[in-house]
């Protein structure tokens, strides 16, 4: 995150001068499936617009991107079953002024290749579907960010832990259930966050959650067992629908769920608000 | 490997090649990758296939390169580009077979004429080359024998289809030939030490690496010979497009390069790009030199203008007045400060007078605890609900508050400058009054600017640049500490509430302490004698 932080920061710092006298460039590319192994997927891209969905056809990847050429360069390496795609900054450039554009990088992967994903972004706005991909693993860092995650589609292939490194961000991730991974770890500075907890949940899981300042909102499908811990400082919970037994507050059929999910959250200030859905 | 008997000329088994329509069939590579990049300056498409070969061709700056070579020039915005930007816009969305059925079927536009045509010829060519695969089925009088023949710029399938002089050239390199013959076609040939090959050995668009013996010729097309210690050719070493990268064996018949010409013609015409291309850049070069020199001397790009030697007057003087007016606005800032808050501005101009060193600390002290004053007091306030409507004043107020406190310390100091002046013998200081706080203020700010209007005077000189330079840094120098010292005092006497450093004056314990006696019995007691003595008279 801290990475993500720093390519934040540098570049909400040089926004202003970074918007005009730009020389935008586009490229677009793609490769086709070569085999079914895994491949370990990089993904690192400072600041503009990211999508990110499943492709369709024998294609690998696809990347479309729209960049500064006079400080970004783009980044594609495939090698060794490894793949690096974004943009990196080349240290020059540096012009006062102002304009309403800013980079855009849309980013397809194949469905149902086996992936290890590692995305990190900074001042972005990120609208990501990991539905129909194949992850094994998923870090996800971002700095000062709005990003919407979706996995509009089950995982097919299982994962132990997926990680969500959050900076200061509007962060919200939809069908969670789908992400098929045992333990979620999400770890927040600054924000709003807020979880769908819908999905296909295809074991019980444990999401821990370590957030310093901001609003937590959990949205709960009824049916769904929640058992939510929170250990903080000034840590505000509005937890309707939940029955305190100890340290812990359990949802009413928690007992008699078919999927339990245990949230562990660990905040300094804010507040965690527990809404559910049908 | 392929191995059979010629007879005859191998000229002919070209031809016969050529001649088979039947046995040759064409289909395309596959696209494993592909990039397509556009910027103002360039518009690039690379692919690569899933046989590891791969195609660049692009068009930049002017120039158009294919695998990295340069192939020619065009004019950016021309026909040519218009259409080669067009085809990257189709390949774009397409990919593998659709791709690679676009980008073959591509055509030379008809609009395009002269160079620009050639240009496009040899790009559809590469195009073509790159994304053509060919098998070819040869056959002789008792046998056919496959041979896959994998496309590509320069390969030997634009030999024989394309470049007539090519095929010429291979029959010249395989003229004359007699005997038994084995025919390596796109693949390495290596003659292990101690054996030794019959006939002569071709290899085509292959790398062929004698260690043992060839009993006849070599003849090597689009490939590289390496002749390892030991190793003996019988015959003559033929290359046709190739390299000779090692020679450590023995040649008996000798080495024919049957390209010299070729390379050394295509030296001179890349030369010859090169110088155009340098030309040009020079070119530009010199017109940029020349807009820049122009900006330099006019007011617009118009030319040389009559006002140039009077640009650095306008400057000065404008500078000039800028100053003037901030002393206007700030003097009567500090007019008002008087008249409003006139026992607020005594008492923080008499702690920058008494304490100017210990205000400037403070007033640095403060400088740098600003920001994070204010980030804190922002999220402190944030973080309750009822402190948010706070941050909202705090936010855009406290920012406000340092500037006022920045101006009127700095008044304040100005102030007490022009009272210093006032007392002081220096010329055109008469007229500031120090009774009156105004003239004070005015003659201070006058004095505190003094540098930076003796630098905006000295600018307009020629050459005086090192001295203007000077005045303003001292002109900055001044400025930096009169705000410091003047915030610092604000910041001691809380805006002038509260009086630093010096206690209430008591008129009767000063004369108490003059007189040495107490001044209210000795008063009482001068009354009483007074009194008496009036009473005798």
């Amino acid at each position: 995150m801290r990475k993500a932080l720093y390519i934040a920061a540098v570049t909400v710092a040089v926004a202003p001068a970074l918007l005009a006298g730009q020389s935008w460039r586009t490229v677009t590319m793609s490769r086709q499936i070569e085999d079914n192994d895994e491949i370990r997927v990089f993904v690192e891209y400072g600041a503009g617009s990211l999508k990110l969905r499943a492709a369709d056809g024998g294609v690998l990847y696809r990347m479309s991107l729209r960049y500064d050429e006079e400080i970004f360069e783009p980044v594609s390496d495939f090698s060794g079953h490894r793949l690096r795609l974004g943009v990196e900054s080349i240290g020059r450039g540096f012009h006062i002024g102002r304009s309403k554009q800013s980079g855009e990088l849309d980013l397809e992967f194949a469905r149902g290749i086996p992936m290890d994903m590692d995305l990190e972004y900074g001042a972005v706005r990120a609208d990501i579907d990991f539905g129909g991909l194949a992850l094994t693993d998923l870090d996800l860092s971002t700095g000062a960010s709005q990003s919407i995650i979706d996995i509009s589609e089950p995982n097919s292939v299982g994962m132990s832990t997926a990680r969500f490194e959050i900076g200061a961000a509007e962060f919200e991730a939809r069908h969670l259930g789908n992400l098929n991974a045992e333990r979620i770890e999400i770890d927040a500075g600054v924000g709003q966050i807020t979880l769908w907890l819908n999905g296909r949940w295809q074991r019980d899981a444990r999401i821990s959650i370590d957030m310093g300042l901001g609003a937590l909102e959990l949205r709960v499908p009824e049916g769904l067992g929640l058992r939510l811990r929170k250990d903080g400082f000034l840590v505000s919970l509005d937890s309707e629908g939940l029955i305190k037994r100890g340290d812990w507050y359990y949802s009413l059929d928690y007992e008699d769920a078919d999927r339990k999910v245990t949230v562990d959250l660990d905040a300094a200030f804010g507040s965690v608000k527990v809404v559910w859905i049908r | 490997m392929l191995k059979f008997l010629l007879r005859s000329s191998l000229t002919a088994l070209g031809l016969a090649l050529l001649v088979a329509p039947s046995t040759l069939e064409a289909q395309l590579r596959d696209v494993v990758s592909k990039e397509v990049a556009v910027g103002r300056s360039d518009a690039a498409l690379r692919l690569e296939f899933s046989d590891d070969g791969a195609l660049e061709i692009a068009f930049e700056d002017g120039v158009v390169l294919i695998d990295g070579d340069v192939v020619g020039v065009f004019e950016p915005g021309d026909a040519l580009e218009a259409a080669w930007r067009s085809l990257l816009g189709q390949a774009v969305s397409l990919d593998d077979g659709e791709l690679a059925i676009m980008l073959s079927d591509w055509s030379v536009p008809a609009d395009l004429a002269n160079e620009a045509a050639d240009l496009a010829r040899q790009v559809d060519r590469a195009l073509e080359d790159a994304l053509s695969s060919f098998e070819i089925t040869v056959s002789n009088n008792s046998s056919s024998v496959p041979v896959s023949i994998t496309g590509g710029p320069g390969s030997l399938l634009s030999l024989f289809l394309n470049a007539t002089g090519e095929l010429g050239l291979l029959g010249e390199a395989l003229a004359g030939l007699r005997g038994e013959f084995t025919i390596h076609v796109d693949e390495d040939v290596v003659v292990p030490a101690g054996e030794t090959v019959h006939g002569t050995l071709v290899v085509i668009q292959g790398d062929a690496r004698i260690e043992g013996e060839v009993d006849g010729d070599v003849i090597v097309v689009d490939g590289t010979l390496e002749l390892l210690d030991g190793s003996r050719v019988r015959g003559e070493v033929r290359l046709a497009d190739a390299r000779l990268v090692r020679n450590l064996g023995t040649v008996e018949g000798g080495l024919v390069d049957l390209l010299d010409e070729e390379r050394s013609r295509e030296i001179e015409i890349r030369s010859q790009i090169r110088e155009e291309v340098q030309e040009e850049l020079r070119a530009q070069l010199r017109r940029e030199i020349r807009d820049v020199t122009r900006l330099e001397f006019s007011d617009d790009d118009n030319g040389f203008s009559l006002m140039a030697p009077f640009r650095s007057v306008f400057r000065g003087v404008g500078e000039l007045i800028k100053n003037l007016i901030s002393i206007l606005v700030l003097g009567l800032l500090g007019a008002g400060a008087v008249a409003f808050a006139g026992t607020n501005v005594d008492t923080i101009a008499d702690t920058a007078r008494r304490a100017p060193g210990r205000s400037a600390m403070v007033g640095l002290a403060g400088t740098l605890l600003l920001i994070p004053v204010w980030l804190l007091g922002a999220v402190a306030l944030t973080v309750s609900v009822i402190g948010i409507p706070v941050a909202l004043v705090w936010l855009p107020l406290f920012p406000l508050a340092a500037c006022a406190a920045g101006v009127m310390g700095y008044v304040v100091v100005a102030r007490n400058t022009g009272e210093w002046l006032a007392d002081s013998d220096y010329p055109w200081t008469g007229w500031i009054r120090k009774s009156n706080p105004i003239y004070t203020i005015f003659g201070g700010l006058f004095g505190l600017m003094f540098a930076f209007m003796a630098a905006n005077v000295l600018s307009i000189a020629p050459f005086l640049g090192f001295l203007t330079g000077l005045l303003a840094f001292a002109g900055s120098v001044i400025t930096f500490f009169a705000i410091q010292i003047g915030f610092g005092a604000v910041l001691l006497t809380r805006a002038g509430r509260r009086h630093e450093g010096a206690s209430t004056y008591d008129a009767d314990a000063a004369w108490e302490r003059a007189m040495d006696v107490d001044a209210d019995l000795d008063v009482d007691a001068t009354a009483d004698q007074v009194e008496e003595d009036s009473d005798d008279a």
